[in-house]
């Protein structure tokens, strides 16, 4: 089996490489069609089957016998990684080809393979039933990213970025490596389901907080999330949205994974259930506030991944207190919740990241302020982005809000019915304050990116993308509006794996909200109806009226011009006084100052810096450039040196086993 | 059906008379005669018979904006309640819908007048979306209050329970009508957070998103501005309704009185924050809620053990 897995693998990398440039990516797209649509068919199947679907079983040198197997939470991630995966893959077509020409056929091979390894990685990430062959698939997809991260390598900020990432990526290895080395030493498996043996045999906490570090480094909990917005500017924009919209969910997967191996234990699950309320409040409102203060589309963007972790780890961590507490309700629909919103979030994000490749593509640049009026150019990424930013903002009547809603009727649960009513409130402020800041975040991305006019010329020769890009992209936009119109029927699956992950019968929970969605359904069609209804009728009243256009007023003042417009720095302001503790500003060139009355030309740069970035970044880079400067005096280049090194290896050695030490 | 009907009937009495209500309230404190009592009403129908003038900056999206504005604010006034009567329009969990809708019709009108490409109707639209974030929490956590000592999460269920509350907990509901009263006065863009009558477009924060609008856009932005008024005044009144185990016969007067008395008298009486204060007039009225909901938790707590 393994000859064979090794011959499809190297039959796929030749096929890439040896197909012409242009072809490239449609090779990619059928490898990856293929694969996603096994990856539907035996997700479905398994939704169907009360066992799990058993791929592969093999015995591993240092973990012994595992298994790639599909139940309800794989199959759940399954069909969210080939959703995005086949829209990445048909939208790189437009991306990547506008640098056909910059790149040698071998660069571009490269890419695509790492796709298609990314791709296969990730689904077996959540097949795997623990132990090495998670191990194994993790790394490869960390490698993957990592090389995916590195397409425009002759930048030298993307070197930078995706060395950080790579970084960050093995510290949260080693912290999985140690866990699952923990897991086996006691109960001589690493399989996921060994941890619920530990849990019983062992100290259950050091384990969940060490395994939960090493998800939560790939997911972006603070202070881990740090490589995030330093990533995704880099990375090209469809692989942003593959990595932001379902790459850190397998974080979240891993997560979901320990607290189903705690459902028996409700004390445990009481503990747990509070550090990851905890964190996912504090990520959700560092991400957020961070989201709102950023000038460039796609840090902003990345910010506002770090903050939907946030809400799916407070819909995560209401569950399992509610659980625990005895509350079933409360725990499904925080789980429901949860769930729901990685799968939205996928959907969205890899539409709003899709967007702004088109517009990168366009101007080549993600500084907002340079922006303005692509409404007009691009007309149809604008409608496409103006639905992401709708649902994104968690406004009805798209899908973010049902899953908000989910985790919100949760914890007003938790309040009415006097089950936990502190952590139920301690959510819903965290949950109203991230829905409020969001708003502010991304009516500000659309406001100053797509509205208004041009803050520079380049935006007057842009123009719509290519209909590849459009059918890619039209995928999540399909779906968004499916999940935010129709959930009634979009929750049955989704809880059917909520029930696989919190054990217990839940049928009484899920006709609990049934009806109330049903509900959310109708209001959002009665709102579309009613929205049609009124501009129906202004048509009528303007039809025999002098309609008429102008410039807009400007207050009496005739001769405003583009710059005058509020820029996404000002925009934001009024949130720099809350947001300052969380932020470090580095400044370039001096502003002008309030004494001149004629002010000269002025350069003026800022940039709302991270804290977290500076407080982790700071002390030990700094040792480990200490350190390294004393090992490069070692590095003479002669060769009679490092003779010398060698003997006196020997030496030392000689020395060490005559005394006894060796 | 009858009482649903009758609900939403009285509903939009509410919505049409606060205003005049805050008219004569201004122009008596002021001294003055004042205009006609349903004078606004006047006003919009005057601007329903108008053309329109659209800046050549903007897209579709500005024409659509008012629609979607008011669009939402009427979905949302379909859920509310007159005390214990029936709504049109009721769910498990509407209260988090009605929140959500209204950040919806906030997030119509700020694109809009980013649309413009206007300093000024940016630097509304700036102000609005953070005041709108700040006053989130504010307004979920009174609506937990609400949910905690009734046991629902509809606005239906919550008002139409006809409990005996002890004493103290009739004041902690006051407490919360009077938080969802100066909700009322921040997104209805009244003093002291901002104020409809400046005439500088430099210290508005609402008016100076709509500069573009005229005909029967502005009338339907003034429209949804009734009926939010309506939404927080007769959630505020229910909420003493509940304390004092009041009727709609009661309910209906006290919302037009209570928000339209309030509202006149504030704003004949005080001046309108400095810019830079009103983050942290809002910030205490989130803390107050905090504050709100936090003694009431304690006071359910005590009367249970």
């Amino acid at each position: 089996m393994y000859l064979y897995t090794l011959l499809a693998a190297v039959a796929v990398i030749a096929l890439i490489f040896l197909t012409p440039v242009r072809h490239k990516v449609w090779v990619a797209t059928g490898v990856i069609g293929l694969v996603a649509i096994a990856a539907i068919v035996l997700a479905i199947r398994s939704f169907t089957s009360v066992a799990p679907i058993v791929i592969a079983e093999f015995s591993t040198t240092f973990f012994g016998a595992e298994h790639f197997a599909i139940d309800k939470l794989s199959s759940l991630f399954l069909v969210i990684i080939a959703i995005a995966s086949l829209a990445t893959v048909v939208y790189s077509r437009g991306y990547v080809g506008g640098y056909l020409k910059r790149f040698a056929a071998a660069h571009i091979s490269l890419h695509y393979t790492s796709l298609v390894m990314l791709v296969v990685a990730m689904m077996l990430v959540v097949m795997s039933s623990g132990g090495f062959s998670f191990l194994f698939s993790w790394e490869l997809m960390t490698i993957a990213s990592f090389l995916l991260i590195l397409f425009e390598a002759d930048r030298q900020d993307v070197r930078r970025a995706a060395l950080n990432y790579l970084v960050m990526m093995h510290i949260g290895f080693m912290f999985l490596v140690a866990g699952f080395v923990m897991t086996y030493s006691v109960t001589g498996s690493a399989n996921f389901s060994a941890i619920v043996d530990y849990f019983k045999l062992a100290q259950p906490l050091p384990l969940f907080v060490i395994l939960f570090i090493g998800f939560g480094m790939k997911a972006g909990v603070f202070p881990m999330h740090i490589w995030l917005p330093e990533a995704h500017p880099a990375a090209p924009s469809h692989v942003s949205a593959i990595m932001s919209g379902v790459m850190i969910k397998t974080g979240v997967y891993g997560i979901m994974r320990l607290m189903q191996a705690i459902d028996q234990n409700t004390e445990l699950l009481y503990t747990i259930g509070l550090i990851v309320l905890l964190s996912g409040i504090i990520t959700g409102i560092w991400g957020v506030i961070l989201a709102a203060m950023q000038n460039d589309i796609k840090r902003l963007l990345a910010y506002s991944s770090i903050e939907n972790v946030g809400v799916i780890l407070i819909g995560l961590g209401i569950a399992a207190v509610g659980h625990a507490a005895g509350s079933s309700l409360i725990g499904m629909c925080g789980l429901c919740g949860a769930l729901l919103h990685t799968v939205n979030h996928s959907l969205f994000k890899s539409l709003l990241f899709f967007s702004a490749g088109n517009i990168y593509s366009k101007l080549h640049t993600t500084a907002m302020n340079q922006m303005g009026g692509l409404a007009k150019h691009m007309p149809v990424t604008a409608i496409l982005m103006l639905l992401a930013t709708v649902a994104i903002c968690a406004l009805p009547p798209l899908n973010g809000f049902v899953s908000e809603l989910l985790i919100y009727i949760g914890m007003f649960n938790g309040v009415s019915d006097g089950h936990e009513v502190l952590y139920s409130v301690a959510g819903i402020i965290a949950l109203s304050l991230i829905g409020g800041v969001v708003v502010l975040a991304f009516t500000k991305l659309y406001g100053v990116v797509f509205l208004g006019s041009p803050r520079s010329t380049h935006v007057a020769e842009s123009s719509e993308v290519d209909n590849t890009r459009i059918v890619a992209m039209a995928l999540p936009a399909a779906l968004i509006l499916f999940i935010g119109l129709m959930p009634q029927y979009a929750i049955r699956p989704i809880a059917v794996v909520a029930e696989s992950i919190s054990g217990a019968n839940n049928s009484i929970a899920v006709n609990h909200f049934a009806p109330t969605l049903e509900a959310v359904s109708a209001t959002g069609w009665l709102l579309i109806a009613v929205i049609i209804i009124l501009f129906v009728l202004k048509h009528k009243a303007q039809s025999n009226r002098k309609v008429e256009s102008g410039p807009t007023w400007g207050c009496g003042f005739t001769a405003t011009n583009t710059r005058m417009q509020y820029t996404g720095e000002s925009f934001s302001e009024g949130l720099e006084s809350i947001g300052k503790p969380l932020m470090k500003d580095t400044v370039d060139g001096r502003a002008v100052d309030k004494g001149e009355i004629f002010p000269s030309p002025h350069n003026y740069r800022i940039r709302h810096k991270d804290k977290v970035d500076s407080l982790l970044g700071l002390w030990w880079v700094k040792m480990m450039h200490r350190i390294n400067e004393y090992v490069m005096r070692l590095r003479t280049g002669r060769v009679n040196n490092y003779i010398t090194f060698a003997l006196a290896f020997f030496f030392v050695v000689l020395v060490l086993t005559l005394v006894g030490i060796l | 059906m009858l009482i649903k009907l009758l609900n939403t009937l009285l509903m939009i009495v509410v919505a049409l008379t606060i205003t005049g209500v805050i008219n004569r309230t201004r122009a008596v404190l002021a001294g003055r005669k004042g205009i006609r009592f349903f004078q606004h009403i006047y006003n919009v129908q005057l601007q329903l018979r108008k053309g329109a003038v659209y800046s050549t900056t903007t897209t579709t999206l500005f024409r659509i904006a008012p629609c979607i504005y008011l669009g939402a604010a009427v979905v949302a006034f379909l859920f509310i309640p007159i005390a214990d009567l029936e709504p049109l329009l009721a769910f498990h969990g509407d209260i988090i819908l009605v929140a959500y809708l209204l950040a919806l019709s906030r997030v119509a009108i700020i694109l809009a007048a980013m649309d413009t490409g206007s300093s000024f109707e940016g630097m509304g639209a700036a102000r609005e979306a953070l005041y709108g974030a700040l006053v989130e929490p504010a307004l979920m956590m009174a609506m937990a209050t609400l949910a905690l000592f009734c046991g629902y999460s509809s606005f239906a269920d919550i008002f139409s329970t006809a409990q005996e509350l002890d004493m103290n907990l009739t004041i902690v509901l006051l407490l919360v009508a009077y938080v969802f009263v100066v909700i009322l006065f921040i997104e209805a863009g009244r003093v002291p957070v901002d104020d409809p009558k400046t005439h500088l477009e430099l210290t508005m924060i609402h008016e100076v998103m709509c500069l573009d609008y005229s005909g029967v856009d502005m009338a339907m932005i003034h429209i949804a501005g009734w009926l939010k008024n309506a939404i927080f005044a007769v959630i505020a009144a229910n909420a003493v309704s509940v304390a004092i185990s009041f009727h709609w016969q009661f309910t209906v007067p006290l919302a037009i009185l209570g928000a339209g008395l309030s509202i006149g008298i504030v704003e004949s009486l005080r001046a309108r924050n400095k810019l830079s204060r009103n983050t942290t007039y809002i910030l205490t009225i989130v803390a107050m809620s905090a504050l709100v909901l936090l003694t009431g938790f304690l006071l359910i707590q005590n009367i249970e053990i």
